[in-house]
């Protein structure tokens, strides 16, 4: 653990447009060490927007971000992104061992090359995440699932003390899931700072200490009992989608309200 | 490297050097015909003329080899990194756009001035870049058009600027059609070293830069993320396309240097997935091509250098294409043919198997024309089966007259000891799946048997064993009939 | 054309407006010789710019650039073996040659494991080598002019022999074949507009309603072939690509739908044809140069103007939108409260 008086991320009335459109308003957060915390929101709510103008990779219209107590751009080091799967070139000719092997880059520099140390972590990662044995396959003759868990080793790799993930658990299997999951909680364990994106509400209850819930502004921040109510989700789901109503309120442990009988 | 042959392709130098010895073997068996136009001239015989290029006497002809060399380096090794990035039309636009910029370097040096010329193509091909990118940017229209925009009408800026220059004083013919077709006998020294300067500087670049234009290629988001400047290292990529386009100019001609950018880089994608592997075979297959090429329209007189250059790295392309030990389509198409065959035999056993059973082995010998009624093919088939049948030695002929066959043919056959064991074999694979689909999958029995008859070929000897072992070495199949054991193959016959 | 090569002419000649656009029409020989050189590119750019759009729409812009490579090889092999610059045996070799670099393109991507954009690279760039080849071995002492094949010599389009059907002399050659390719491409757009447009549009959709895509696909090929073959003579195997994408993505910034785009051709066709004439009047350099850089200011012109997506309405657009304008949009806000 780094002994730092500024918290991982500290941001403050951030807003970000897409073009004309605005795509997040105005948010402010704070998260503390060692915590594992998810953002959850509807689809166009600007989950993966926040991430990337966390990571400086859109430009904002107003506020700030503060890794570590200084701007993105300074930060590279101690951060940890684990992007969706969007803009990579999956027949690209490169190995397991070589993807996982750029999480070094960070730390070996411009113009030297990767050592033995490097590998030796590379594949200490590989085998926290169950793909040792696939190192020297090409990255695009892999499953969905294997494929997340080689980026998941990847960042592990970069041993960072932040780490930003855009919906990792989306389109896993069952045993991919488990791995992660259990892989983030370990880390959350050794003093390490997690964000992650989640893409589905019914686990979401289960697997983070914390909660952000996220609707262009921000729904509610806090411990997973105070915000995943079906209050709040609903405000953040809006009125329309009535499905995840119900799903939340299962989820959240509440019986449904009789509509006529309810006189609260 | 497994593969259905027995040779074992251990390490790319044993092959290469046999590739390399097989291909020149057979460039020069084809250059041979070339001689019968072009041999008069200088009086040499070919021997001759091959003595000369190889013992490098002539001055213009270590130039010209060192020359296609530094080309066939830049080229390939910017192939690599080009084509990975699917980046190969690229290439081509750029070699095109670059032409505006040798006509106003020409201008500006009022000479074949190299590096004017160089500085001149740079630039150009650094506007086309930007032009293409902004066009994407700011506009619908899509990434073709932009690149096929971009590459005629520089082109044709080129050209008009060229064709003008030739009408003014200095200009003359000789100095267009260089930058055309390339035209390897004009090589000055000066143009030796502009070749030699980028060369250097695109392989100091790629190795120096190698894991960040690793990075940036495969996952540039990621990139960003850990603080590498993927715009920057996109436009060195561009610069130093630029370089090895201008290198090669004045070798092969404008048209004919996207060829190089991407015919040896697609042969190593055929021939390996590693990103050092291919940037290493196409940097080798350039200069192999480079350096033939050269060779080849050396022993021909007058022959253009950049064509022959082309073709020679086409052959090795289709050379990886078809003969590459796992991924060659002439070795896939014998693998599919054999296994088509074999099954075929299979099929033929499987039936002779019904047949004998469907008499409950009384007799140890069928008519091929009960076989072609239980195939249900004509005879003609019916007997070329048999005939494989025996070419196999899974069966044997007896003459015998048979009223339904076409004289004089013989017509009964019997299964050898080997035809037995793989008839048992096959049957039993069948039912067993075909009990298994049953049993531990419920399916119907009337839903197994198409399912089955694809299964029973590919069912290993372990998988039978295992599902023996799951149904309890059973008897008898969903429809009641026999399922072969290991003794009934041993035995020869069933009890 | 002035052929005046000892005098020291500057790079950019004087304008000298009389000479450029009043000269070449004051005599009757040179109203026939000058009027056919137009006409020709009149019909080249139609012809192209119809068949392009369609070839543009559906992404085979670089598919037209590799066949204008590829039929080289056909043209050389026509010439050999006839010794001629026949008619129709070069058709046929060059559609032949145009059609089988298609489809081994084709062939390529589909058989093996290379990416599409490298097996067009390979194939198209190998055709065009052994072109090259053939040319320089055998065509020397036969009037290939290399240059000609790369760019073209529209001007010398008038020399050709004239073609004679039943007795009527139809002129020139080159036209007449021009003219033949030009009304079977309107022909064809017409006829099978509706095919045509919705397989390039919906593939999927096209084969739901049973149009026989294959068919349209290699139909479409085959009148690319015959464009680019009837175009070579007057622009060259090189720019033909140009004639063929810039009327489609220059009428894209004025209009959305295709009937439209197509009818622009038309007058884009006169533009290309008259300016690049007058320009290479002026510059004394290739005329099919200059068509294509009349294409390319047209293609500025619209790109920066045009009211669909030019640039400068996109600038207006965005002033208009700057924060605190009414105009700037949210959707998708939660419901406030309940």
């Amino acid at each position: 653990m780094n002994p730092t008086d500024s918290k991982p991320l500290e941001i403050h009335d951030l807003t970000v447009a897409y073009h004309r459109k605005p795509v997040l308003y105005g948010i402010d957060l704070e998260i503390a060490e060692g915590t594992l915390t998810g953002i959850i929101g509807p689809n166009g709510a600007g989950k993966s927007t926040l991430i990337k103008a966390i990571m400086g990779m859109i430009p904002s219209n107003g506020g700030w971000i503060k890794i570590f107590g200084k701007p993105a751009k300074k930060s590279f080091a101690r951060v940890g992104y684990v992007p969706q799967r969007e803009s990579v070139d999956w027949d690209f000719p490169v190995s397991v061992l070589d993807v996982v092997l750029m999480g070094r880059y960070g730390h070996v520099g411009w113009l030297r090359r990767v050592g033995k140390k490097d590998r030796s972590i590379a594949c200490e990662c590989l085998e926290k995440v169950n793909m040792l044995p696939f190192a020297d396959r090409q990255i695009g003759k892999l499953s969905g699932g294997q494929q997340q868990r080689v980026f998941l080793a990847r960042a592990l790799a970069q041993e960072s003390d932040l780490y930003l993930m855009d919906e990792p658990l989306a389109g896993v299997d069952a045993v991919t899931e488990k791995t992660i999951i259990e892989l983030l909680r370990d880390l959350k364990n050794q003093g390490k700072t997690l964000l992650v994106v989640h893409h589905d509400l019914s686990t979401a209850k289960e697997y983070f200490d914390q909660l952000i819930l996220l609707n262009m502004r921000l729904v509610a921040v806090g411990e997973v009992e105070k915000t995943f109510t079906r209050d709040l989700l609903q405000k953040t789901y809006g009125g329309r989608l009535t499905i995840f109503t119900e799903v939340a309120g299962q989820s959240a442990g509440v019986k449904e309200y009789d509509k006529e009988t309810d006189s609260s | 490297m497994k593969g259905p042959f027995r040779f074992q392709w251990s390490q790319p130098r044993p092959a290469l050097a046999w590739r390399v010895g097989l291909a020149w073997i057979i460039l020069f068996l084809c250059a041979l015909p070339l001689q019968g136009e072009q041999i008069s001239s200088q009086g040499d015989s070919i021997l001759e003329r091959s003595h000369r290029f190889l013992t490098l006497s002539d001055e213009s002809v270590r130039m010209v080899l060192l020359g296609t060399i530094l080309m066939g380096l830049s080229c390939g090794v910017m192939g690599g990194l080009v084509v990975t990035r699917r980046l190969s039309l690229f290439g081509d636009t750029l070699s095109h756009a670059v032409l505006p910029g040798v006509a106003v370097g020409f201008l500006w040096s009022q000479s074949k001035d190299s590096w004017a010329i160089l500085v001149g193509a740079t630039v150009a091909g650094f506007l086309g870049v930007a032009l293409i990118s902004l066009l994407r940017k700011t506009s619908r229209i899509r990434q073709d058009s932009a690149l096929g925009l971009v590459l005629s009408g520089f082109y044709a800026l080129g050209i008009c600027m060229l064709t003008r220059i030739q009408k003014m004083e200095f200009g003359n013919q000789s100095g267009i059609d260089k930058y055309l077709f390339g035209q390897v006998v004009g090589l000055s020294s000066s143009d030796l070293w502009t070749m030699a300067f980028s060369c250097l500087l695109i392989l100091t670049l790629t190795i120096l830069l190698y894991k960040e234009l690793l990075v940036a290629g495969f996952d540039s988001e990621y990139a960003r993320s850990i603080g590498r400047p993927v715009d920057f290292l996109q436009y060195l990529l561009w610069l130093l396309l630029a370089f090895a386009v201008i290198t090669s100019l004045q070798v092969v001609g404008v048209v004919l240097v996207s060829a190089l950018l991407v015919i040896p880089a697609a042969t190593a994608s055929l021939i390996t997935d590693k990103m050092r592997a291919i940037l290493i075979w196409s940097a080798m297959l350039g200069c192999m091509a480079g350096a033939t090429g050269a060779f080849l329209s050396f022993l021909g007189n007058q022959l253009p250098t950049g064509p022959i250059i082309v073709l020679v790295s086409a052959v090795f392309f289709l050379w990886a294409l078809f003969f590459h030990p796992q991924n060659g389509l002439f070795f896939k198409w014998l693998a599919a043919r054999n296994r088509n065959q074999r099954i075929s035999l299979e099929n033929t056993l499987k039936a002779v198997y019904q047949e004998l059973e469907s008499i409950n082995f009384q007799k140890e010998t069928t008519s091929v024309s009960q076989l072609a009624k239980r195939r249900r093919i004509g005879m003609p088939q019916a007997h070329r089966e048999t005939d494989a049948l025996v070419a196999r030695q899974y069966a044997t002929i007896h003459p015998v007259e048979d009223k339904l066959a076409a004289p004089p043919r013989p017509t009964l056959l019997s299964l050898t000891p080997k035809g037995w064991g793989t008839a048992c074999r096959i049957v039993r694979n069948h039912r067993l799946w075909e009990l298994y689909l049953t049993n531990e999958a419920r399916y119907a029995p009337d839903h197994v048997h198409d399912d089955a008859e694809k299964i029973e070929h590919v069912l290993g000897e372990e998988t039978v064993r295992r599902i023996e072992r799951i149904l309890s070495n059973p008897k008898k199949d969903p429809h009641g009939k026999l399922i072969p054991s290991q003794q009934d193959i041993d035995r020869g016959f069933i009890a | 054309m002035s052929a005046n090569r000892q005098t020291k002419e500057p790079f950019i000649p004087d304008f000298d407006p009389i000479d450029t656009f009043v000269t070449p029409w004051s005599t009757h020989a040179d109203i026939a010789w000058n009027g056919q050189i137009v006409t020709m590119g009149i019909l080249v750019s139609l012809a192209c710019g119809l068949v392009g759009s369609f070839i543009v729409v559906r992404k085979l812009a670089l598919m037209g650039d590799a066949i204008s490579h590829g039929i080289l090889p056909g043209l050389a092999l026509a010439f050999i073996i006839m010794q001629s610059w026949a008619l129709f045996p070069m058709f046929f070799g060059a559609c032949v040659a145009g059609l089988s670099c298609s489809f081994c393109i084709e062939w390529l991507q589909k058989k093996s494991i290379l990416k599409p954009d490298a097996a067009l690279g390979v194939t198209f760039t190998t055709f065009f080598a052994f072109g090259v080849l053939l040319i320089a071995m055998y065509g020397g002492n036969a009037h290939i002019d290399a240059e000609c094949l790369l760019y073209g010599e529209i001007g010398l389009i008038p020399l050709a022999e004239n073609l004679s059907l039943a007795g009527i002399d139809l002129g020139a050659r080159p036209i007449v074949s021009m003219f033949v390719v030009t009304i079977l491409v309107i022909i064809s757009v017409t006829v099978f507009y509706r095919q045509l447009l919705v397989s390039s549009f919906d593939f999927t959709l096209a084969k739901t309603l049973g149009l026989p895509v294959t068919l349209i696909h290699y139909g479409l090929m085959l009148l690319l072939a015959l464009t680019i073959v009837s175009s070579f003579e007057a622009v060259g195997v090189i720019l033909v690509i140009s004639m063929l994408i810039f009327p489609s993505v220059t009428a894209v910034f004025f209009f959305s739908r295709m009937p439209a785009i197509l009818f622009c051709s038309l007058p884009l066709s006169f533009v290309y044809s008259f300016g690049g004439f007058f320009l290479a009047r002026w510059l004394d350099c290739s005329i099919a140069g200059a068509m294509v850089l009349v294409a390319s200011v047209c293609f500025a012109l619209g790109w920066a103007f045009g009211p669909n997506g030019g640039l400068a309405w996109q600038l207006l657009d965005r002033l208009n939108d700057k924060p605190g304008n009414k105009n700037a949009r949210s959707e998708g806000c939660a419901v406030e409260g309940q």
